[in-house]
C-alpha cells in the first residue's frame, strides 16, 4: 500500500450551492418588491383607517407570541431542545381562565341597588385578575409536570429522542383537551367592560377606528410581564442561576446550583408566560377549543427564531415583529388573508436559510466544528 | 415507619389517585370496562354502558397495578406491605371523596357535560358502582384491599419460584423449537429460507382472494404505511435527518396522480402509470427544492423547517388561490385506477397485489442501499457529519440523496393511495400524518424492516381492531410515544445489528489481538 | 531536498477579539515528520483545523505542493490527500472498527447509489475491494480481529489506532495526528511512535504532529515549530528548539530560561560528582 506518487490532482471548488441560495434569494426578494409596489403604488384601495386597524390587531397579537416565544427560547437555551408541547401549554391556560370566567359569570352578587349582577360583571377587575392569575398558575404547573414527566428522563438522550417525546405530549394534551372538553369551540365570556370589540374610539381618515380595551390590556400587559421577566434574569439570583445553567450545565453544577430545580424553574415560568398569553388569546379573540395552541406554537417558534433563539430580548422583538408582518403581510402583499399562515412557514424558512442568527441572537442551528 | 416514609409513600398512591380521577374526567374507565366486557364475552350495546362487575373488575386491576408498582422496589417484605397499605389508603380515600363530589353533583342533578363533555350522569353512576351513596365508601374499599393484594403480588412475582418462570418458558420454547426443526427432514432444513419465501408468495398470492375486501383495504393500508415508513428511515435511520413534513412527498404523489388521472379539474386522463412517474418524479423535485437550502441546518432546526414546509403545502392545497389547480377544499375525486396492457387492475385484490409488490420492492431497495458505499456514507454523516466530511464523503450530496430518495418512496405511496381510494384531498396530507410515518419508524424501531412492518401494522392495523378505543386512540398515541421513548427508544423490534456487538473485558492490552490470526477473513 | 509538502504563508485565523493564529509561517517538506508544540491554548489544533478546512483563516495562504487550499471544504481537502486525526477521537462511535474503516475508503471508490440497487458490476467489483482493503488495513495498524466491534467498546489505544487507520485509508500524503499519544502509557506511546515512523519510511507519508510528549516530539520529529499564543516563537531541530529560551520560557513561564540553566547546571554537577 504505498502513497499517491502521482501529482496532486487539480483543486475544483464548486460553488453552486451558494449561487443557487443567492439566486433564490433575490428572486423571493423581487417578487415581495414587486407585489408592494403593485398594492403600494399602483392599486392604493388600502387607506389609512385600514392601515391603523391592521396595525394595531398586529401589535396585540405580536404581544401574544412573545410571551410564547420567549417560553421557547428560554427552554431551549437551557435544554437545548425545542418545547413541542409549549403551545398546548398556551392552550391549558385558555381553557383555566375561560373556566374561571365561566365561574365567576354564574355566581351571582346583590348589588346596592337590588339587582342580581354576576360577580364578572360587579367585580370585573377581580374577574380578569383571577382569571390570569388561576391561567397562569395552571399552566405553570402544567409545564413543571411536562419537563418532570416527559423530558427529565431523557436529558441524556440523542436530540432526536426528546423532540419524539415532546411530540407525543403534545398530542397526548391536545387529544386530552378534546377528550375533557369536547371538540366544541367554546365563547370566552368577558366582563361587560372589556367585551370584546368594546374599545376606545378614534377618527381616522373620516373612518372610526377602535382601540379595542382587550387589545390594549394584551399588550400592556405583555409589555410588563417582558419588562418583568428581563429584570428578573438580569437582576435576580434565579435569573443568574439560569443563564449559567443556559451557559454550561456541569459548571454550573459545580459551583453548588441545583440543575435539576433551575429547569423546572425555567419551565414553570416559561409556563406561566404561556398561560397569560392564553388568557390574553381567550379575551381578544374569544375562542379556545382543544387546538387551539397548535398555530401560535408554531409562529410562536418562528418568532423566537426571527429574534435569535436562546436570546430573550430577540424572542420579544420576534414575536412583535411576527405579529406585524402577519397582521399586515397579506395586505401588503395583496395576497388572500386565508394565507396569512404561509407568511409565518415562509418566513420561518426564509430565515433559516439566509440568517439562522436571527435578528439578534448567536448562530445555535449550524453545525458546529 | 418513620414520617418521611409515611409521607412518601401516600405521596405514591395520591399520584395514582390523581391519575384514575384524570381518567374519569375523560370517561376512560367506561371505555376499558366495554373493553374488559367484550373480552369476557359480554358484548355491549352501542351506546350503551358495561355491566356493573366489569366496571369493578378494571378498577381492581388498575388497584393491583398500583399496589405491584408501588411496592415492587422495597426490600423488605413486610415493609412493603405496611407502605403499600398506606399509600392504597390514601389512593382510596382520595377516590372516594372524588366519589362524593360526583354523588353529590348525581343527586343535585347538575349537568356538568357543559363543561366536561365526557361527564354523563350514567357514567358517574356506573363509576360509583350503581351504589349511589355508599358508592365512595366501595371505592376506598377496592382500592385499599385491591392495592393491597397488588403487593402480595409483586411479593410473588419476585418470589425466587416465580420470577424464573420467563427464564424457563423462554428455553421450553427453544428447545421445542429445536425438537420440531430437527426433526424435519433435511431436505427441508437444507432449503428453509427459500420455502418459507415460497411458503410467504403462496400466502400473499392467495389470502387476499379469501378474507375479504376489508381486509384487504386495511392490509393496503398497512403497505402503504411500510413504504413511507421504510422511505421515512432511509432519511432519519440511515441518514440522521429528522423531517417532519415527510407527508409532503406523500402529497406530491397523490395530487400528481389526482391531477393527472381524473377528469376534473383538468381533464387529463394520462393513465395510472405515467401518472405514478410523475408523482414520483414530483416529490423527488420538491425533495431538492426543500433540501438544497436545508443542508446545513442542525436537526432540530431541519424538523421545524420540515415541519413548515409541509403545512405550507398543505394550506396552500387547501386554499382557493390554488383550488382551480389541486381542488381546493374538495380535493380530486373519482381518480382512475391502473391498468395493465389496457385490462382495469383496480379492483381491491388486485391494488392488494400492488401494493405487497411496492412493498417488497422497497425493501429490496433499502437493503441493497443499507449495505452499500452509499449506506455507509450515511450512517457516517449520522454519526458525525464533520468527521464523515473530513474523511471525504460530501455531506451535503448525500444528504440531499437521501432525502431525494426517501421522498421517491413516499411520493409512490402517494400515487397508490389516490388511486386506491379514487380520491384525494388537502386532509389527507396533514401534519398527522408525517407524525404517524415518523411514529412508526421509531417506535417501531428505526432501521429495522420488522419493526417498521411492526410498527405499521400496530398504528394501522390495530385500531381498525380495537374500534372501541376510536376516541382515545390519539390520547393513547401521544401517551405510547412519550412511554416509548423513555421506555425502550430503540423501538418494538430494533435493528439487530449485521456484525456482532461484542464487548471487550477491560484489561485486554492495546495493539493485543483477541485472537491469533485474521478472523476477519 | 524534499519538494515543500505544505507550505502555511502567513496564517491569521481570528476570532471576534481573539486572534488564535497569529501570522504563522511554516515550510513542511515531503517525507518528514514536523511536530508543532507549544502550551496549552497556542493555536495549534487551530492551525490543524485551518490546513484541514474546518476553519477558514482571515488573512495568509496555505498551500499543498504549491495549490492554494485555503477556504476549501474538509471533504475536497481529503480527497486530494490530505488526512487527520483529532485531539478527542472522533470515531463513527456506533459503527464497527471494519465499517470505521471502510468510510475511511469512501473517497477511493466510486459506485454510487444507483450502483448499489443494481448490484452493478462496479458495484460488486468495488465492495469486495472496499473489504479486502479494510481488512489489509486494520492489519496494517495492527488491530487484526477487532473488526467486528463496535469502535465505542473498544478500549482507548485501540481507538486511536483505528482513527488513524481510518486516515490513512484514503492513501493520504499528509497525515495531521492531533495529540496521537495522549492519555497511553510507556508502552501504548512506544508502539505508537514506531509506528508513526513506519508511516513516514515505509509509505513516504508526511507526518505533521501536534504532541505533548516531549519525549516522542524529540525522539522522532525531524523538524519542530514552536506556538505560543498563536505566533511561531522558534523553529527548529530538537536540539535547537530544546535550547531555545524563549521556548524554555513559554512552557514554565517569564524567568524560566534562567530558572531551567540553574537546574542544567545543577544537573550537570550532580552528574560529576558521581
Amino acid at each position: 500500500m504505498q502513497s499517491k506518487e502521482t501529482s496532486t490532482p487539480q483543486i475544483k471548488r464548486s460553488k453552486l450551492p451558494k449561487q443557487i441560495r443567492q439566486g433564490f434569494g433575490i428572486i423571493v426578494l423581487l417578487l415581495i418588491l414587486w407585489r408592494l409596489y403593485l398594492v403600494f403604488g399602483v392599486e392604493q384601495e388600502y387607506t389609512v383607517d385600514i392601515w391603523a386597524r391592521l396595525l394595531i390587531s398586529g401589535l396585540v397579537i405580536g404581544g401574544v407570541y412573545s410571551l410564547i416565544a420567549i417560553g421557547y427560547t428560554l427552554v431551549y437555551g437551557i435544554l437545548r431542545m425545542i418545547n413541542f408541547a409549549h403551545g398546548e401549554v398556551m392552550m391549558v391556560g385558555t381553557f383555566a381562565g375561560y373556566l374561571v370566567l365561566e365561574a365567576t359569570k354564574s355566581i351571582t352578587v346583590p348589588t346596592p341597588d337590588n339587582t342580581l349582577l354576576s360577580f364578572s360583571n360587579a367585580y370585573p377587575i377581580i374577574s380578569v385578575i383571577l382569571a390570569f392569575a388561576i391561567g397562569m398558575l395552571i399552566a405553570a404547573t402544567t409545564g413543571y409536570f411536562l419537563e418532570k414527566i416527559a423530558y427529565r428522563p431523557l436529558r441524556k438522550a440523542p436530540r432526536l429522542i426528546p423532540l419524539i417525546s415532546a411530540i407525543g405530549a403534545s398530542i397526548f394534551l391536545q387529544n386530552f383537551a378534546q377528550l375533557l372538553f369536547s371538540p366544541q369551540t367554546r365563547d370566552y365570556v368577558n366582563p361587560d367592560i372589556i367585551s370584546r370589540g368594546a374599545g376606545w374610539t378614534m377618527m381616522i381618515n373620516d373612518s372610526q377606528v377602535i382601540l379595542p380595551y382587550t387589545g390594549v390590556l394584551t399588550f400592556v400587559l405583555s409589555i410588563l410581564l417582558m419588562i418583568g421577566l428581563y429584570t428578573m434574569i438580569k437582576k435576580t439570583k434565579l435569573g443568574k442561576a439560569m443563564r449559567s445553567v443556559a451557559m454550561d450545565k456541569q459548571t454550573a453544577a459545580l459551583m453548588g446550583i441545583d440543575v435539576n430545580v433551575i429547569i423546572s424553574r425555567t419551565f414553570i415560568i416559561s409556563g406561566a408566560l404561556a398561560g397569560a398569553a392564553g388568557v390574553m388569546w381567550g379575551l381578544h379573540n374569544g375562542l379556545v377549543y382543544y387546538f387551539v395552541g397548535f398555530l401560535p406554537g408554531i409562529k410562536a417558534f418562528t418568532a423566537a427564531v426571527m429574534g435569535g433563539i436562546g436570546n430573550i430580548p430577540g424572542a420579544m422583538l420576534g414575536g412583535m415583529l411576527l405579529g406585524l408582518m402577519e397582521s399586515l403581510g397579506p395586505t401588503a402583499l395583496g395576497i388572500s388573508y386565508q394565507l396569512k399562515d404561509v407568511i409565518s412557514f415562509v418566513i420561518l424558512i426564509v430565515i433559516l436559510i439566509f440568517r439562522p442568527n436571527g435578528i439578534l441572537g448567536e448562530a445555535l442551528s449550524e453545525e458546529k466544528v | 415507619m418513620n414520617r418521611q416514609e409515611f409521607q412518601k409513600f401516600s405521596q405514591h398512591g395520591l399520584v395514582f389517585a390523581i391519575i384514575m380521577i384524570f381518567l374519569v374526567l375523560i370517561d376512560f374507565q367506561t371505555m376499558f370496562a366495554t373493553v374488559i366486557s367484550k373480552i369476557l364475552g359480554t358484548n355491549v350495546l352501542r351506546g350503551g354502558l358495561p355491566e356493573v362487575q366489569f366496571m369493578v373488575i378494571f378498577l381492581v386491576l388498575y388497584s393491583l397495578w398500583m399496589g405491584w408498582f408501588i411496592a415492587r422496589k422495597e426490600e423488605n417484605k413486610s415493609r412493603r406491605i405496611i407502605m403499600t397499605l398506606v399509600a392504597s389508603l390514601s389512593a382510596g380515600v382520595v377516590v372516594g371523596l372524588f366519589g362524593l363530589i360526583l354523588n353529590s353533583l348525581i343527586q343535585s342533578g347538575t349537568d356538568v357535560r357543559r363543561y366536561l363533555a365526557a361527564l354523563s350522569p350514567e357514567s358517574m353512576k356506573l363509576f360509583l358502582l350503581n351504589l349511589e351513596g355508599l358508592g365512595p365508601l366501595a371505592l376506598l374499599g377496592v382500592f385499599t384491599v385491591s392495592g393491597l393484594l397488588g403487593s402480595v403480588l409483586s411479593i410473588i412475582l419476585q418470589s425466587p419460584s416465580v420470577s424464573k418462570w420467563p427464564k424457563t418458558i423462554k428455553t421450553g420454547i427453544s428447545s421445542t423449537w429445536q425438537k420440531i426443526t430437527g426433526s424435519l427432514p433435511p431436505f427441508i432444513r437444507k432449503n428453509a429460507k427459500f420455502l418459507a419465501y415460497l411458503v410467504l408468495g403462496i400466502v400473499i398470492i392467495v389470502l387476499p382472494t379469501r378474507w375479504g375486501s376489508y381486509n384487504n383495504f386495511v392490509t393496503g393500508l398497512v403497505g402503504l404505511y411500510i413504504i413511507l415508513g421504510i422511505g421515512l428511515n432511509i432519511i432519519v435511520g440511515l441518514s440522521g435527518q429528522l423531517v417532519l413534513g415527510f407527508a409532503a412527498f406523500f402529497a406530491m404523489g397523490a395530487y400528481s396522480m389526482a391531477i393527472l388521472n381524473a377528469p376534473l379539474p383538468h381533464g387529463l386522463m394520462w393513465g395510472f402509470w405515467p401518472a405514478l412517474l410523475v408523482g414520483v418524479l414530483m416529490a423527488v423535485v420538491a425533495a431538492i427544492l426543500l433540501g438544497l437550502p436545508m443542508m446545513r441546518l442542525r436537526g432540530d432546526y431541519l424538523a421545524i423547517v420540515t415541519l413548515g414546509f409541509g403545512e405550507i403545502i398543505r394550506i396552500l392545497l387547501k386554499s382557493d388561490l390554488l383550488s382551480n389547480f389541486s381542488g381546493g377544499p374538495r380535493g380530486i375525486q373519482d381518480i382512475k385506477g391502473p391498468t395493465i396492457f389496457g385490462f382495469p387492475f383496480n379492483n381491491d385484490v388486485q391494488f392488494t397485489y400492488l401494493i405487497i409488490a411496492g412493498v417488497i420492492l422497497s425493501i429490496f431497495v433499502y437493503k441493497r442501499l443499507e449495505n452499500s458505499r452509499t449506506g455507509r456514507a450515511w450512517l457516517a454523516i449520522k454519526e458525525d457529519a464533520i468527521a464523515a466530511r473530513a474523511t471525504g464523503i460530501n455531506v451535503q450530496r448525500n444528504k440531499l440523496l437521501a432525502l431525494c430518495i426517501g421522498a421517491a418512496f413516499a411520493g409512490l405511496a402517494g400515487a397508490f393511495f389516490a388511486a386506491r381510494n379514487q380520491f384525494t384531498g388537502p386532509n389527507d396530507h396533514t401534519l398527522m400524518v408525517s407524525i404517524n410515518i415518523l411514529s412508526i419508524v421509531i417506535v417501531g424501531g428505526m432501521n429495522s424492516i420488522p419493526g417498521i412492518i411492526l410498527g405499521a401494522f400496530t398504528l394501522k392495523g390495530l385500531p381498525e381492531i380495537l374500534r372501541e378505543m376510536e376516541n382515545y386512540r390519539l390520547l393513547v398515541f401521544g401517551g405510547l410515544l412519550v412511554f416509548m421513548m423513555i421506555a425502550r427508544p430503540d423501538g418494538l423490534w430494533p435493528a439487530k445489528r449485521p456484525q456482532l456487538e461484542k464487548k471487550i473485558k477491560p484489561d485486554t492490552r492495546d495493539g493485543d489481538s483477541p485472537g491469533k490470526g485474521d478472523k476477519n477473513e | 531536498m524534499n519538494e515543500i509538502a505544505i507550505k502555511v504563508d502567513q496564517v491569521s485565523k481570528i476570532f471576534g477579539g481573539l486572534t488564535a493564529v497569529n501570522q504563522v509561517n511554516l515550510e513542511i517538506p515531503q517525507k518528514t515528520i514536523y511536530s508543532i508544540i507549544g502550551p496549552n491554548g497556542a493555536g495549534k489544533t487551530t492551525l490543524f483545523n485551518c490546513i484541514s478546512g474546518f476553519y477558514v483563516p482571515e488573512k495568509g495562504k496555505i498551500l499543498y505542493f504549491g495549490q492554494e487550499i485555503q477556504g476549501l471544504s474538509t471533504d475536497l481537502i481529503a480527497s486530494v490527500g490530505i488526512s487527520r486525526t483529532y485531539q478527542n477521537i472522533r470515531l463513527f462511535s456506533n459503527l464497527t472498527a471494519l465499517e470505521n474503516i471502510m468510510i475511511g475508503l469512501h473517497p477511493k471508490f466510486r459506485s454510487n447509489w444507483v450502483d448499489a440497487i443494481v448490484h452493478s458490476p462496479r458495484y460488486l467489483r468495488e465492495d469486495k475491494e472496499t473489504k479486502q482493503e479494510a481488512i489489509r488495513l486494520l492489519n496494517f495498524v495492527g488491530l487484526a480481529g477487532y473488526g467486528d466491534y463496535l469502535a465505542f467498546n473498544l478500549p482507548y489505544g485501540v481507538q486511536r489506532r483505528l482513527e488513524i487507520g481510518r486516515a490513512l485509508a484514503n492513501q493520504p500524503r499528509i497525515l495531521l495526528l492531533d495529540e496521537p499519544t495522549a492519555g497511553m502509557n510507556m508502552q501504548e506511546t512506544q508502539s505508537t511512535t514506531e509506528f508513526i515512523k513506519k508511516l513516514r519510511d515505509d509509505l513516504g507519508i508526511t507526518i505533521i504532529l501536534i504532541e505533548h510528549d516531549m519525549q516522542v516530539v524529540m525522539g522522532i520529529s525531524d523538524r519542530i515549530s514552536v506556538l505560543d499564543y498563536g505566533t511561531k516563537i522558534a523553529e527548529g531541530n530538537a536540539a535547537e528548539v530544546q535550547s531555545n529560551p524563549k521556548v524554555i520560557e513559554a512552557y514554565l513561564g517569564p524567568g524560566g530560561a534562567a530558572l531551567a540553566e540553574k537546574f542544567q547546571k545543577q544537573r550537570r554537577s550532580n552528574v560529576k560528582s558521581h
